[in-house]
């Protein structure tokens, strides 16, 4: 049941899961990402690039990421204030 | 927001011949368009032999219990599952692949599988030329039918290096490109009147036939060997198997 529920949380893509968030890296930079919960994806503040998860699987191809302009960062990082806020 | 766009193809270390058949973006759309089938043409095509030429990669990369694993170019998740049982609850593997499709079939598997210790594994779209973990991180690394089609080989390489622990090997499973002429006619024999007339049955026959291109453009045992010890590794040997139309390079960091 646990298993059920934690593949299901993973294909709704509604979490980066902590450890492995703890291992991945820039795979340009090779510098630690930044989770982002919404959208779900991994920031790489080192490259100013965003890198999306996709049905619980982050897409760390160079070509997957997005440059985030500054209007970009700044909703990211008010994102994340909020939820930090809320716990 | 801006797309990048890195055209691998272009990096210093690359060689990008005229003649080439295929970009890392060909190659990737090859194995999503492949992804469905992929597993079943496996079996048919090796007499369910691959299975067995796996678990002697998994073995030969001495992973262990309680290991942190890496799969590169993981595909739908054969040799992923392996090494998952020898890391065990204890362990962490990662199955990275450039495909989604692959690894959309992979995780599909995963809970199929429903096996316990299948809760260690991660999957990670990622290039094995740039890949997303820090230096030294693993135990142990497999790359099963992988290092052939990256464009770069001698990247992959380094790359590999640089995430392995000290004293850890890597275990890189992959057609041989056979010195001996019987040998390699024998393949070659294989791939156009096996391999080809069957993926044609699936619709895939252009991409089968890639296959051939891509060992013709393979190195030899002895060249991956000299590729790896060129990489940093301390110590490289490659086994050939399946009466040669196979072979293992084992890489010790």
């Amino acid at each position: 049941m646990v298993r059920l529920s934690k593949w299901l949380l993973k294909e709704a893509g509604t979490g980066v899961n902590k450890t492995l968030s703890e291992i991945l890296v820039c795979p340009l930079s090779k510098q630690a990402l930044r989770v982002c919960e919404e959208p779900p994806s991994l920031i790489s503040d080192s490259i100013g690039v965003s890198f999306p998860m996709k049905d619980g699987i982050p897409c760390l191809v160079p070509t997957d990421g997005k440059i985030l302009d500054t209007d970009d960062t700044m909703k990211h990082d008010n994102a994340a204030d909020d939820s930090a806020n809320n716990k | 927001m801006h797309s990048l766009q890195f055209s691998v193809p272009l990096l210093p270390t690359s060689r990008f011949k005229r003649h080439s058949v295929r970009c890392a973006s060909d190659r990737q759309q090859l194995f999503n368009r492949i992804a469905p089938v992929y597993d079943n043409l496996n079996d048919l095509l090796s007499l369910g032999q691959h299975r067995i030429w796996k678990r002697m990669a998994v073995s030969w990369s001495g992973a262990k219990t309680g290991d942190s694993l890496l799969d590169l170019c993981c595909g739908s998740g054969d040799l992923t599952f392996l090494m998952s049982e020898k890391a065990g609850a204890d362990g962490k593997v990662i199955g990275l692949d450039f495909s989604k499709e692959q690894l959309s079939i992979a995780s599909s598997r995963q809970y199929l599988l429903s096996k316990a210790c299948y809760n260690n594994i991660e999957w990670v779209e990622g290039d094995a030329l740039d890949l997303p973990f820090s230096n030294g991180y693993f135990d142990a690394i497999t790359m099963g039918y992988g290092l052939r089609n990256v464009v770069d080989k001698r990247r992959a390489m380094q790359e590999m290096f640089r995430v392995l622990k000290p004293d850890s090997r890597v275990s890189i499973l992959d057609f041989n490109k056979s010195m001996q002429p019987f040998t390699a006619l024998f393949q070659e024999w294989m791939i156009d009147n096996v391999v080809v007339p069957t993926a044609t049955v699936y619709g895939l026959a252009k991409e089968y036939q890639y296959l051939k291109t891509s060992i013709d453009e393979f190195l030899t045992g002895k060249e991956l060997e000299k590729l790896a010890l060129d990489a940093g590794f301390s110590y490289a040997r490659h086994y050939e198997i399946g009466g040669g139309l196979m072979g293992n390079l084992v890489a010790a960091r």
